[in-house]
């Protein structure tokens, strides 16, 4: 049974710097992708030597390109793989332009999923890909909340919000004509779709330039005076790039740094962190730390063990943190006899002791070695779902004033909010309706 | 009394529609009503079609229902809404004469071959194990059948409120069916309570019409059947519209603390869309007048019905309100207002095709399944009508998808996420709403009722004609080229030709009408609706087609169906809530199971791989 008509893509195994990334292409259409990616032919169980180009003609990367032909492949159906040497940022640029030519990102497990339907798998395995599935959905959530954090997902929210408003008119007129609602919509739709865009436009610049796809992840330090940030932050770049100091509040400013840990670029922020601000320079310092770590990708949160920690504050502290925290607890050399337990992360700048598996946590929390749905492919999804909002409130724009079409104006900002529902969650109809019923007195 | 293959019982909008559909599929058919003078009967307000509401009007009549036929023999004041929207959410209303409306039902129930119309009162229903045996009526008698169709309305333990006034009644003058409603109950099939409510009705020769706005119907007079012709509309009437004002609001303000609605005793759940006009005072204070319609009850009759004022206020709080509006100050109510809390049960524990999960062969229709309005009863009736006499016939049950027409919408929404307040159909509900439109009711859904037999000859020849020259045109325009000089079509368009073009390129342009453009090329056509859909198929081609293209992609994946005993506590990593959740809704295929509130994409393909996995052993056992 064909049980699926389209064809999906994803990052199997983003690579870090110097490894092989892979993107996976899988569906009617595959094929035709893999052409047009290399502009050159395809063969049955051959890697290929080519270039990758995007849609510019611009090569993104040099690598291998293998075609399966279905039901040969792992999914039973046909399959490409493109196999790169770039880092997260080429591997998305892969997957970008496989769903500009006409697939779709994949779904958590979808692959294996496939495969199972297509007979490829058997039956025993079908526990196993419930397992998959679930576990990378939890995943894929957990990227997409950590994409979606601060400005990001403020922006996200106050755009849909405006276009919730401009769809409760056009609907309200459309369903109901007679309750003197008409009179409302005509004014100022047109310049309503224009801030549209323009916030639209803003989500894309800032999705694709202030985050993870060109600069690498970013890694803000926080703690208390004296907690070890700056000390971390020489650790993990492996130089001397911020002051250490034994005196608490040595910095004030933040320090930026790239550095490549397990081959992924990281952007190391120190900051001031989190203290009671004794003078003018110490509140704008805290106050630019506080900026950063909305940005974050993640936020290492560092806590002084020799503080007379209890166990109960550090599970507050846990059960507290955001998404995209880690706490980390350092100075573990100055413990003489209780421990830690081992679910906590521990560090010792001083020693090295823990820094390994703290490097470990960083590349597991980005979800870009188990080939799940990682803070990059959540970002990739939400900004295919921002360019197709774009083009149908573009769509829309042009049936402003324009008689007769009220219908297709509402079709377009329907179809618009669809695409961003795939990021914050889905507004059905009644929820549409009851937004019309909060806002208008309808009913003869 | 000899045995049936289908039982209807009501005869309200839905009644009258299932028993009309059952007895056209061929089953043997019982209406069983309580009174036959009040076959037909329009509980409320005297309109059908409206926004939504046409689009369920005209399907029902492409699937050979009544109600269309009637609305137009009774229809005395036409209204075309939305007409500067565009075809997808243009709609037709008219004000119906109470008395016509009822007397056409009347006729063409008593014309329908196989249909027997029986006046007695259902007080208990029979099963066998979980089988539909037989009914029971308050003269005794005891009546075999194969399907039963209960379309009881508002009459199972309803209670009638004016003022803090309360009395047992079906709608105003009638009985309810408490016998009835405590059977069902004890079923255990999820009962709930709603309410709706009903304006004061005035007498015509007591208001000064000279003090209000007329509203003239249409000059030029839409009809609701694909049969009908403007010809057949009795003669029509004025409707006028009138205000309240800060008065009228004062007025009801101080009588709040009489309002059953605000002091607790009406339990049930009223529509937000249609609130009465206490609630709009109290929920929109800032708004300092509302509209009302004054429109006329029927054309043998003085008697009014305002539009705009349902009320369930004492009665001398009525009389007061209504006397403060411009033109009403010294009018005379004949009925006063009411509101009525009504038992419905919970659609979920439907199947789509509209039989109860419990019983097979009871199936349920209209506004017991927690909707409202006249039209929304009939389109239920119909399914519930045609699929009690297939099941009798032992013939697969049919209902139209989402993407088909909006009774496939309705009943999806219903049976797949349920209803807290009166469902009301709106064009917003409707994702496919560029492809259900009422303009092509006939053409999405006369084939498919010729195929299953509810179509008679007369439809059927008529509907061929216009189908075969709309594709007969639609050839011809790819082929017939105007020349840049043509005075006719430049005369049409904002901009002037300057070049040869196809009829099909020009049609596309916003400002031409089809009927003339074609006209102008010397095509002669039966019917302007055939020029509406040349027209509307050039112009909204591309949207057209990408939303079909969307039910296509979709069909693969969301048709695979779902075996009704399949075990979903079986799906290891499903949530309990969405396992809860599935085996009360039962869903048909897997695009039901995707559209229950709450069921997360990853949770679809889970129930998919497990489907795959449930199929696979079965045809190794088959081996
Ligand atoms: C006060 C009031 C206000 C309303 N307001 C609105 C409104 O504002 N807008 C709107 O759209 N709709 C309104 N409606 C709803 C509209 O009238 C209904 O939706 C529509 O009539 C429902 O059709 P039906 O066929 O389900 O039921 P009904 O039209 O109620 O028909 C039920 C039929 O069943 C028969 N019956 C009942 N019990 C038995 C029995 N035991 N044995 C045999 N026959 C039985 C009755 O005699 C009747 O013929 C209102 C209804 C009422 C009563
Ligand atoms: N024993 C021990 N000392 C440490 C460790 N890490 C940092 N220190 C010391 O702690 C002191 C503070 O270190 P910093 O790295 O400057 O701390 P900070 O969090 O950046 O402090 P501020 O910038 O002042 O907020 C220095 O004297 C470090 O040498 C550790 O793991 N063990
Ligand atoms: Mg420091």
């Amino acid at each position: 049974m064909a049980y699926i008509k389209d064809t999906i893509a994803a990052i199997a195994t983003p690579s870090g710097k110097g490894g092989v990334g892979i993107v996976r292409i899988s569906g009617p259409v595959a094929v035709r992708i893999g052409k047009e990616i290399s502009k050159r032919e395809t063969e049955h169980r051959v890697a290929t030597l080519v270039s990758f180009y995007d849609d510019r003609g611009r090569t993104i990367d040099q690598g291998l390109l293998i075609c399966f032909q279905g039901p040969h492949s792992f999914t039973g159906e046909d399959l490409i793989e493109l196999q790169g040497h770039g880092g997260p940022v080429v591997m998305d640029l892969l997957l970008k332009r496989a769903i500009q030519l006409g697939a779709r990102q994949a779904g958590p497990g979808e692959f294996s999923q496939r495969a199972f339907l297509n007979n490829k798998i058997d039956l025993v395995q079908a526990e196993a890909i419930a397992d998959l599935i679930n576990s990378s959905s939890e995943q894929a959530a957990l990227g997409s909340m950590r994409s979606l954090q601060g400005d990001f997902s403020n922006q996200i929210n106050s755009t849909l919000k405006k276009l919730v408003q401009l769809r409760v008119l056009v609907e309200a007129a459309a369903d109901f004509p007679e309750d003197g609602i008409e009179a409302e919509i005509n004014k100022d739709e047109k310049e309503k779709l224009t801030y549209l865009l323009n916030q639209l436009d803003q989500l894309l610049e800032g999705a694709k330039e202030g985050h993870a796809f060109s600069q690498g992840v970013s890694l803000v330090l926080t703690g208390k005076p004296n907690a070890g940030k700056s000390s971390l932050m020489n650790a993990l770049c492996k130089r001397d790039v911020s002051i250490v100091t034994e005196i608490p509040g040595t910095t004030r400013d933040v320090v930026r740094e790239d550095a490549i840990i397990e081959g992924v670029t990281f952007r190391i922020l120190d900051t001031a962190g989190t203290r009671q601000a004794k003078n003018k320079i110490e509140a704008e310092g805290v106050k630019r730390a506080l900026k950063e770590v909305e940005r974050a990708d993640i936020v290492l949160n560092l806590v002084d063990v020799s503080e007379n920690i209890e166990l109960e504050m550090m599970e507050e502290l846990e059960k507290n943190k955001r998404a995209k925290e880690i706490v980390v607890y350092n100075k573990v050399d100055l413990l003489h006899k209780k421990s830690i337990p081992s679910s906590f992360q521990c560090v010792s700048v001083k020693t090295g002791d823990g820094l390994q598996k703290l490097k470990k946590r960083l590349i597991k929390e980005l979800g870009v070695l188990s080939g799940g749905d990682s803070i990059f492919s959540a970002r990739r999804r939400h900004i295919t779902a921002i360019e197709q909002a774009r083009i149908h409130i573009l769509e829309a724009t042009g049936f402003i004033g324009i008689e007769n079409q009220i219908d297709l104006l509402a079709e377009e900002l329907r179809l618009a909010q669809l695409a961003l529902d795939s990021i914050t969650g889905t507004f059905t109809s009644d929820d549409l309706l009851g937004e019309i019923f909060n806002n208008f007195c309808i009913g003869k | 009394m000899k045995a049936f293959d289908v039982i209807v019982v009501g005869g309200g909008h839905a009644g009258t529609e299932a028993a009309l559909a059952s007895a056209r599929a061929g089953a043997s058919t019982l209406l069983l009503t309580q009174n036959i003078e009040t076959i037909g009967q329009m509980s409320c307000n005297p309109a059908i079609g409206g926004i939504g509401k046409s689009h369920l009007v005209k399907e029902i009549d492409a699937l050979g229902g009544a109600i269309g036929i009637a609305a137009d023999r009774a229809g005395i004041h036409w209204r075309i809404l939305n007409s500067r929207k565009g075809p997808a959410v243009q709609a037709t209303r008219a004000q119906a004469d109470r008395a016509l409306y009822k007397a056409a039902i009347r006729e063409i129930v008593e014309a329908q071959a196989g249909l027997s119309i029986f006046q007695q009162s259902v007080v208990d229903l029979r099963f066998k194990g979980q089988k539909v045996d037989s009914v029971i009526t308050d003269s005794g008698l005891r009546i075999k059948t194969k399907g039963l169709v209960l379309t009881v309305g508002t009459f199972l333990g309803g209670v009638i409120h004016v003022g803090l006034n309360k009395q047992t009644g079906g709608r105003m003058g009638d009985a309810p069916s408490n016998l009835l409603a405590q059977k069902l109950r004890d079923i255990e099939f999820g009962v709930d309570r709603l309410k709706t409510g009903t304006p004061p009705r005035i007498d015509g020769k007591t208001v000064n019409f000279g003090l209000l706005e007329e509203q003239p119907g249409e000059s030029q007079r839409p009809t609701m059947s694909f049969l009908g012709k403007p010809e057949d509309h009795p003669r029509q009437v004025l409707c006028h519209i009138a205000h309240t004002n800060e008065r009228t609001h004062d007025i009801i303000r101080k009588g709040l603390d009489r309002s059953p609605l605000f002091t607790g005793e009406i339990e049930g759940v009223g529509p937000r869309y249609c609130p009465s006009i206490e609630d709009k005072i109290k929920r929109f204070s800032d708004k300092n007048q509302h509209q009302i319609f004054i429109e006329p009850e029927g054309l043998g009759t003085q008697e009014l019905y305002p539009n705009g004022i349902s009320t369930s206020l004492p009665y001398d709080v009525q009389l007061d309100l209504v006397r403060s509006i411009k033109g009403f100050e010294a009018a005379h109510i004949t009925r006063p207002g009411y509101a009525i809390e009504y038992d419905f049960f919970e659609p979920r524990n439907l199947y789509p095709s509209l039989q109860t999960k419990k019983i097979v062969g009871l199936f349920f229709a209209g506004q017991i399944n927690g909707t409202t309005g006249y039209e929304e009863a009939a389109a239920q009736g119909l399914i519930a009508g045609l699929n009690a006499a297939r099941l009798s016939q032992e013939k697969e049950p049919w209902v139209p998808k989402r993407s088909e027409a909006y009774v496939g919408v309705m009943i999806d929404d219903l049976v797949t996420m349920g209803t807290k307040e009166p469902y009301r159909m709106f064009t917003s509900r409707a994702e496919y709403r560029l492809i259900l439109r009422q303009d092509n009711a006939d053409r999405r859904l006369t084939p498919k009722g010729r195929e299953l037999g509810i179509i008679d000859e007369k439809r059927w020849t008529k509907f061929c004609e216009k189908r075969d020259q709309i594709d007969e045109i639609s050839k011809k325009i790819k082929k017939i080229f105007i020349s840049a000089e043509d005075k006719k079509v430049n005369a049409m368009l904002n901009k002037p030709l300057g070049r040869e073009y196809s009829l099909l390129e020009i049609m596309k342009r916003p400002e031409i009408k089809g009927m003339a453009l074609l006209e102008a090329a010397g095509l002669k056509m039966i019917s302007s609706s055939v020029a509406e859909q040349i027209e509307i198929d050039c112009k909204y081609e591309g949207y057209i087609s990408r939303q079909e293209k969307e039910v296509e992609k979709n069909k693969s994946h969301s048709d695979q169906p779902i075996p009704p005993d399949f075990c979903f506590d079986s799906i290891p990593g499903l949530s309990n809530e969405a396992k809860q959740k599935l085996a009360l809704i039962k869903p048909k295929n897997l695009g039901q199971a995707g559209r229950i509130p709450g069921m997360t994409p990853a949770a679809v393909s889970l129930l998919m791989v497990y489907l795959k996995k449930g199929d696979s052993i079965q045809n190794v056992h088959a081996d």
